[in-house]
């Protein structure tokens, strides 16, 4: 087993009463893609979003337990979130990109981040998009507006654009569930390339997406996560009964 | 069978035509308004009529005066009342937890808004004029005005705020962007043309306000253009109600007034359009 860059530690995670998140422990491999699976409204989305602390914008939410980043604990009062957010990007379900032209949408971490100089973010921005594999699709159209593209360039252009902040772990949710199989092939292979460099952990509701893309696998259920292991394991030889019903089909 | 189908065909026939009716009754209203007024005023508009100083008593001349001196007032309102309103709006919708307070806020923006115009004008009267000493002046009717239109431009805004899609906001803070610059960088943007509309929508509404500027702004006659923010004016709505109620020579008088009606409706309208064009340049923009 490789280094842990992540590592969750008895996590519950509430909304108001309800908890939807029970004592999760879990290492994220470097360099690793590992893919969360699970029936709608599992907790695998909230899990995601506990990594980054996008859970914190929720009113009356609580959080308990861990997440170590480096062996640091991101939810300390001494860590700052939005240098968090800058190491743990972030890709939507929905293609979001910004109502700005496609340079400004990558270009738009970095100037936030205090990067002014044109040369510096011509740079940024056609290696972000290379990272992306979109440079050659847009290359001649970089000052057109981003809500031009098609779904699946715009998706590449959301993770374009998070790449352009130079995170270290990239957290995609249900990042092909808006795509057409082409598009969503497209993103398939991109997650490949991008494991080279980054930690990936992928929320997916497609079974053959999770085994295609990912290294290891978490299946959660109602809040628990029933079970993690190599990717391999889970889709031939579960241990849990519950997690070989889910794959097969028997429910969710 | 057959006579009940028939029967629910003609109530269908009836209603319909009772509704196309009540439409048309509507719009002939309007057009009535706007007909007469354009009939009685026509007459006197000219080059002169828009851009001369009245003359012999209002009986001659024109009303650039009152033209130029609502020109200041709807100007100075907008001035002050849209940073108060857009910002006032960022923060209920941005920044505020939902709860109680913010329920309160916006039940107190609602009523402001149905308060008559006449206690604004009181309101202006006691505050600007006496209490800060600004006098009868521009000053102090812009400023009131400013009170008068900040509902609508408040409202205008949360909605244009509320409407930017919250996927916006995740995906620049998922960027590292703190809530000040996302709302700059990002939300402020998206919801700017909807605000501009508001704002607009503003400017005609107080360029038609009579009552909270008779106390605190404006005046029947003026021989000088306004030389300072504190100099009292003469305004379009403000002349009309003049021309008709005090006028000595009603025969004269009285088709300057429609006249002078008809050179605020035009503005007004004329605004409205500029509205409607954004808007509708707006929603171009993000249907794409």
């Amino acid at each position: 087993m490789g280094k842990n860059k992540m590592e969750v530690k008895n996590l519950d995670f509430y909304y108001d009463d309800f908890k939807a998140l029970k004592n999760i422990n879990m290492p994220l491999e470097e360099n690793k893609v590992t893919a969360l699976i699970g029936p709608s409204g599992c907790g695998k989305s909230t899990f995601l979003r506990t990594l980054n602390r996008m859970n914190d914008l929720i009113d009356k939410t609580k959080v308990e337990g861990e997440v170590l980043l480096d062996g640091k604990n991101i939810y300390s009062s001494e860590v700052d979130v939005v240098e968090l957010r800058k190491k743990v990007g972030m890709v939507f379900q929905q293609p979001n990109p910004f109502p700005k032209s496609i340079y400004d949408n990558v270009a738009y971490g970095p100037r936030i981040h205090g990067i002014k100089d044109n040369a510096k973010l011509d740079e940024i921005v056609e290696k972000s998009l290379r990272g992306a594999a979109l440079f050659d699709e847009v290359k001649n159209r970089l000052n057109d507006s981003a809500l031009g593209l098609s779904g699946g360039q715009q998706q590449r252009l959301c993770i374009a654009r998070a790449l352009a902040v130079t995170p270290e772990v990239l957290l995609m949710d249900e990042p092909a569930s808006a795509l057409d199989p082409v598009a969503t092939a497209k993103i398939e292979d991109l997650i490949a390339e991008l494991k080279n460099n980054y930690t990936i952990v992928i929320v997916t509701h497609n079974m053959q997406q999770a085994a295609r893309v990912s290294e290891l696998t978490g299946f959660f259920l109602m809040g628990d996560l029933v079970e993690f292991d190599k990717t391999d394991k889970i889709f031939e030889n579960p241990a849990d009964q519950r997690t070989e019903d889910y794959i097969t089909g028997r429910f969710g | 069978m057959e006579s009940k189908l028939i029967k629910r065909k003609l109530t269908e026939k009836v209603i319909f035509n009772i509704l196309g009716l009540f439409l048309w009754i509507s719009i002939a209203i309007l057009g009535i308004i706007i007909f007469f007024i354009f009939k009685r005023g026509i007459g006197v508009i000219s080059w002169e009529f828009i851009t001369s100083m009245p003359a012999n008593g209002m009986t001659e001349g024109g009303i650039f005066p009152a033209i130029l001196g609502s020109f200041y007032l709807v100007s100075g309102s907008i001035l002050f009342a849209t940073p108060l309103g857009v910002f006032a709006a960022i923060y209920m919708t941005e920044y505020a937890k939902k709860g109680r307070l913010i329920r309160l806020i916006r039940i107190g923006v609602n009523n402001l808004a149905g308060v008559p115009s006449v206690v604004f004008g009181l309101f202006g009267l006691a505050v600007f004029v006496k209490y800060l000493n600004f006098g009868v002046s521009i000053l102090s009717g812009a400023l009131t005005l400013a009170i008068v239109i900040l509902p609508t431009i408040i409202r205008a805004s949360e909605e244009a705020l509320i409407s930017v899609p919250d996927e916006y906001r995740e995906s620049s803070l998922a960027l590292g962007a703190t809530k000040w610059q996302t709302i700059k960088n990002v939300v402020l943007p998206a919801a700017i043309p909807g605000i501009l509309t508001g704002c607009i929508l503003g400017v005609g509404r107080v360029a038609g306000e009579t009552a909270p500027i008779i106390f605190t702004a404006a005046t029947f006659f003026s021989m000088k253009l306004p030389n300072s923010v504190f100099s009292e004016v003469m305004a379009l709505p403000y002349h009309i109600y003049a021309l008709v109620t005090t006028g000595t020579f009603p025969a004269k008088q009285v088709p300057f007034a429609y006249g002078t009606a008809v050179v605020l409706l035009v503005l007004v309208l004329l605004i409205n359009l500029a509205a409607i064009i954004l808007r509708i340049r707006y929603s171009k923009k993000f249907s794409n």
